[in-house]
């Protein structure tokens, strides 16, 4: 049972790490709510009572002390802009981000593998060439040239107007595809190239190996090559990479989403935490999120052993 | 070196990875050009008319301060080239220095100390890391770039310490240590010479990461605060668009596009062309 | 591989279909709802009164809960009405003791707060309890700067300790309907304040038992109560319990004149709130607001500037475009409030110094650089040239503006500057490096190097005018409020239409942390603001503010301003005057929502 005591432990120090910098970060450095929610005509002492009250003026090792146990107890408070408890608005953020995020998430890994497929069983023909040429040029469009022109595009007079520019006003499953159409379609036409490049190379690999040319020699269909053996077998690195890109995706990306479309989601939640300094909600999100990477982690791992029994 | 002749023809023979260098090599004299304060300087002055068009004076027209959006397309190439080597310098330098210690003392306390940074950097979303960095250094000129090497370094780290873990083994290796050299004479002479064809190729995909980056973070408000780039460009471009007037968002997208395909393109050949096998592919 | 797929797509169908806003109990689905669809450039700071610091906040404050005043919905200039008090207030003949009635029958909503859910009736203690959070810490109100030093009793309260069962003798019920509020010096500006979202009155039982989520769950008296709020919008719905007061024209300051053909007349004698729910959306992106309201997602819009091109035919006066005046109704309203650049006199660079010569010559930079400023240039890049721009502080909105003022103070004089700049030794280099603030937006960015060309004209080298860039505003006022910045952009909201309010923008002692961001510090200026700080509007003391307005101009402290005309649109079918100013708000209640409203619109 040694393995998942290291496991643990190696986890846990990693959460102690990540709540280390980004408290330095995000706390210590960090703007000073104070002077958002200080009146018109503040006085010194008002500001200094504020500044009490937010707990400015506690030294270092406590407030981290604080902080640390705090998230340890999921005590996590209320936002000290809105008021609202942190729990609820994590309860209320999370879901949207999660509907806002996994269907372009899951389409441009889903499209990639199968245009990654498509380019490794062609390799070296014209659709391959096309195929890889495309991937490119996607891998060379800025995110946000693609926000604006699918917004030009797709919400606007100048364009089709079919979809609209922000917003989440989603009560059924129809409101739903309105609003998450956009921005599943820039998630998808982002991640499309670097993806598809990933896996044809993945493929490639896993294609020149002996016991693929084996089962080509004793006659298998094509299709019954990829699906069964190339794929199967490449699981391993499909599987290292959708979940390590999860992190990156869905939460880094989700801010960008959420901020430009207008989506009450967890990524612009946190982000005008940093940016107004409200600490209950930062000391949320980013302590969720670290124990959720290390969680991915252990997932990871014991995906592994499910899928291939030889990694020990 | 052996290898270098055939690394070039392989180059040379490469229509892509030539045409790229070509391409990123005319944006760099432009950068130069920039730098040196020969192009571009008028990117600030407000000459012509609101939103002029495409016209002899003005050759890709005005924004709304009458700015010449030429002028301001030249000058950030400059932005764009700085941002980017000195990102993709430093994060490749920091990353092949903590992946050599890391993979040369491997599974040892140097090397869990640095995989733990990496995790811990690894885990913070990258966003909300720049977004603090910024807050931290108070608007920094730097805290762009500072934040961004902090982060890119770990890719380039992981490549090389698999890779020093690799020729570790090896036995010229073996030969030095022998001789009684001192672990970083080794490093410095032996092991990191050997991952240059990682550093470089890491290098040139950092300097994309670092300008797309940029553009992000401008948008944002978090990157450049005095001068233009084009991240800068797009985000006046936001608004512009919907009044109908695309000539920023036009001159700003295509130039950043020529830019980012070109060193992808070098960077898929020079990806090639120090690994043969797989080229053939 | 293929069978892996199904689960997945079943979990993100689940997980989208999870993240659909649940609808909170009050509104029957079926019943035909009367809607109106208002659109906001910008976010509440809290839906708790204490904290309503911003014009959104304001908005939504005076809404769910009652003002002992609000403002005539049809009178401009505004007017002061009573709301939830019974007529004005009786003002004893030294000033100092005002006492108000408050309307009967009047309750709080039904709530869990409450003994059995049900609301109480609403007294006179519960405004004594509402001003009082303002001077509780723990409170963190955002208000108590407007009775500050005030009334008497309530500073000191808030040094015993602000305990809530302690009586202030300033500020006391003496019956459950009447009220009684003792100043410590005249303050003519009283009654606005309690027009103002921060004088909301708030139910102590509430309060307490939400704590800190008291902040999104109000429970008031107002005309709506809230059925659903986040970060994107928020939906109200008619408080069924609110005060039958039907609307009369004539009571409301109604004039023929100008308002004939907003069809207001046809909702003569109903009884608001009208519309059976308002749905707010927050939407600060000028593009995303705009392209809502024309594919009709909204009724209301502030158009955005960068949309004047397409929707004016003229500026002046403004008219829509034949497509869209059948659609659409228009108002050019005036902003109460204006923008102004201050140079921080505490900063020897460029303002106040020892040395009498040096500060002559700090006075004749000033000067120069203010006679630079192209204000046309400004005003039409930037508001479309419909802005209003006039020199000093007392903006067009105030009674006590001066119609035909001196404009030479904003007309861009290069010559006058240049010399100004030679004779008193200043030359391209030995002039001091301007250090301008602003959060890092597109559009500060853009005013900000439209500055920068303005100097380059008087020899200000483009690399001697820095920009200092801060991330968000709460970073930037902390600066400037810390006095580290030398050029200080900031807006200045009217917290009601007096020009006392501007002119306390440069009293001496409201330095920095305070609202005098310029530092000024004027031993006269100072002497006349304290004189006429306890006088009723009058001409005499409009002709003191005007001497004290010269005073600001000739000290060349800041460069000023601009009031910003707004064009609102809304739908023609409404019939409705709508406005977008800090003591507006109040006509939400009388908003026409137009024919029902589909299911789908």
């Amino acid at each position: 049972m040694g393995y998942p005591l290291r496991k643990a432990v190696s986890g846990l120090l990693l959460i102690l790490g990540v709540t280390f910098i980004s408290f330095l970060l995000m706390v210590w450095f960090g703007p000073e709510q104070t002077y958002t929610l200080v009146g018109k005509n503040a006085t010194a002492s008002q500001i200094a009572e504020v500044r009490r009250e937010l707990g400015y003026d506690q030294p270092f090792l406590q407030r981290y002390a604080d902080y640390v146990a705090d998230l340890f107890t999921l005590q996590l408070g209320n936002s000290n802009a809105s008021g609202e408890q942190v729990s609820r608005i994590l309860a209320r953020t999370v879901p949207v981000t999660l509907a806002l995020m996994l269907p372009g998430f899951l389409l441009g890994n889903g499209l990639g593998i199968a245009l990654g497929l498509a380019a490794a069983h062609r390799r070296g023909q014209w659709s391959d060439r096309l195929i890889s040429a495309l991937s490119v040029t996607g891998m060379s469009i800025s995110f946000l040239v693609i926000i604006i022109a699918l917004q030009v595009l797709l919400s606007t007079p100048y364009g089709l107007n079919l979809f609209p520019v922000r917003g989440w006003q989603v009560t059924d499953f129809s409101s739903y595809l309105h609003y998450v159409t956009v921005p599943t379609l820039a998630l998808v036409l982002i991640t499309l190239g670097y993806n598809t490049r990933f896996y044809r190379a993945v493929f490639v690999e896993e294609s020149a190996r002996d016991h693929i040319k084996t089962a080509r020699a004793f006659g298998a269909s094509p299709v019954v090559i990829l699906w069964k053996h190339v794929l199967k077998n490449s699981l391993v690195p499909i599987i290292t990479r959708i979940m390590f890109s999860i992190p990156l995706v869905v939460i880094s990306g989700s801010l960008l989403m959420e901020s430009y479309f207008g989506i009450p989601g967890v990524g612009k939640v946190a982000f005008d935490a940093i940016t107004s300094g409200d600490q209950p909600v930062l000391k949320a999100v980013v302590g969720l999120t670290a124990v959720a990477f290390v969680l991915i982690q252990i997932a990871t791992d014991m995906l592994y052993r499910l899928v291939d029994p030889r990694v020990a | 070196m052996a290898g270098e002749r055939s690394i070039w023809a392989q180059l040379r023979a490469d229509p892509a990875g030539l045409a790229g260098l070509a391409v990123v090599g005319l944006f760099g004299v432009v950068a130069v050009a920039a730098w040196l304060g020969w192009v571009g300087q008028d990117w600030s002055a407000a000459g012509g008319g609101r939103w002029e068009p495409a016209g002899p004076d003005h050759w890709f027209g005005t924004n709304i301060l009458g700015q010449d959006i030429f002028q301001r397309s030249i000058y950030s190439v400059r932005t764009a080239f700085e941002i980017g080597l000195v990102v993709a310098v430093l994060s490749t330098l920091l990353g092949a220095l903590l992946g050599a210690l890391s993979g040369w003392y491997s599974h040892g306390w140097v090397d869990a100390s640095i995989l733990w940074l990496k995790g811990v950097l690894d885990s913070i979303p990258f966003y909300l890391f720049v977004a603090a960095v910024a807050f931290a250094l108070q608007g920094n000129a730097w805290a762009m770039h500072v934040a961004m090497i902090a982060t890119f370094w770990t890719t380039t780290g992981r490549l090389v310490r698999a890779e020093v873990m690799k020729l570790k083994t090896r036995d010229f290796v073996l030969a030095a240590r022998t001789i009684g050299l001192p672990d970083r004479v080794i490093l410095r002479r032996h092991l990191l010479p050997n991952t240059v064809h990682i550093l470089l190729v890491q290098a040139s995909i950092a300097f994309v990461a670092a300008i797309k980056t940029e553009v992000i973070l401008s948008f944002l408000g978090l990157g450049v605060q005095d001068g233009v780039s084009w991240g800068l460009m797009l985000a006046e471009s936001t608004q512009e668009v919907l009044a109908g007037h695309f000539n920023n968002f036009l001159a700003a997208s295509l130039m950043l596009f020529a830019l980012l395909m070109a060193f992808n393109l070098l960077a898929d050949a020079l990806q090639d062309a120090f690994d043969p096998k797989q080229a053939a592919q | 591989m293929r069978a892996a797929w199904q689960p997945l797509a079943l979990l993100a169908l689940v997980l989208a279909v999870s993240g659909c806003k649940p609808e909170r109990e009050g509104s029957d689905p079926d019943a035909v709802q009367h809607v109106y669809r208002h659109a906001m450039d910008g976010g509440p700071s809290s839906l708790d009164p204490a904290k309503a610091s911003n014009i959104y906040a304001n908005f939504l404050a005076i809404n769910l809960y009652d003002t002992l005043y609000r403002y005539k919905y049809l009178a401009r200039p505004y007017r002061l009405e009573p709301n939830l008090a019974d007529g004005l207030p009786q003002v004893s003949a030294d000033g100092l003791i005002y006492t108000i009635r408050i309307k009967p029958g009047v309750h709080f909503i039904d709530d869990a707060a409450f003994p059995d859910g049900k609301g109480r009736a609403v007294r006179a203690s519960d405004f004594v309890y509402s001003l009082k959070r303002h001077f509780d810490p723990a409170t963190r109100a955002q208000g108590a700067w407007l009775w500050q030093g005030r009334i008497v009793g309530l500073d000191a309260w808030k040094e015993n300790g602000a305990d809530y069962d302690e009586v202030v003798s300033g500020l006391r019920a003496v019956d459950d309907r009447t009220l009684q509020i003792q100043l410590i010096s005249p303050f003519p500006q009283l009654t606005h304040t309690l027009a103002q979202g921060y004088s909301a009155i708030v139910p102590r039982e509430a309060v307490e038992k939400y704590g800190p989520e008291f902040a999104v769950n109000p429970v008031g008296s107002g005309p709506y109560r809230l059925l659903s709020f986040n970060s994107s919008g928020a939906v109200l719905e008619r408080n069924t319990r609110f005060r039958q007061e039907p609307f009369s024209l004539e009571a409301e300051g109604y004039d023929p004149e100008s308002q004939a053909g907003l069809g207001l007349e046809s909702l003569a004698g109903r009884v608001p709130p009208f519309a059976d729910r308002i749905e707010v959306e927050f939407v600060a992106e000028d593009a995303a607001r705009w392209n809502a309201f024309i594919a009709g997602e909204v009724d209301f819009v502030k158009v955005p500037v960068s949309q004047f091109d397409q929707v004016l035919a003229s500026r002046d006066p403004p008219a829509l475009r034949p497509g869209l005046a059948e659609r659409f109704r228009l108002s050019a309203s005036q902003e109460s409030g204006f923008v102004h650049t201050d140079f921080n006199m505490d900063d020897p660079r460029i303002g106040y110094h020892p040395d009498p010569d040096q500060q002559a010559r700090n006075h004749a930079l000033r000067c120069a650089i203010i006679k630079a400023f192209d204000w046309q240039k400004r005003n039409d890049v930037f508001y479309y040239g419909i802005g209003q721009v006039f020199p000093g502080i007392i903006p067009p909105v105030t009674p006590e503006f001066e119609v035909d003022q001196d404009r030479s103070p904003v007309s861009r004089d290069l010559d006058g500057a240049r010399d100004l700049l030679s004779s008193h030794g200043w030359h391209g280099g030995n002039l001091p490096v301007l250090e301008y603030g602003f959060t890092s937006s597109v559009t500060e960015r853009q005013m900000f190097e439209q500055f920068r060309s303005f100097m380059a004209d008087i020899g200000y080298a483009a690399d001697k005018i820095k920009p200092l860039t801060y991330a968000t505003y709460g970073d930037y006022a902390r600066a400037y409020l810390n006095r580290e910045v030398m050029l200080v952009t900031t807006g200045w909201t009217m917290d009601y239409p007096d020009a006392e309010n501007t002119m306390q923008l440069f009293f001496g002692p409201n330095a920095s942390p305070g609202a005098n961001t310029a530092n000024f510090n004027n031993a006269e200026f100072n002497r006349l603001y304290r004189e006429s700080a306890t006088m009723q509007p009058s001409p005499m003391r409009t002709t003191m503010y005007r001497n004290m307005n010269r005073m600001v101009i000739d000290d060349c402290v800041t460069i000023s301003g601009i009031s910003r005309t707004l064009i609102l649109l809304w739908k023609r079918d409404r019939a409705m005057l709508p406005d977008r100013a800090f003591v507006g708000g109040f006509y939400f209640r009388f908003a026409d929502p137009g024919p029902a409203a589909s299911e789908d619109d």
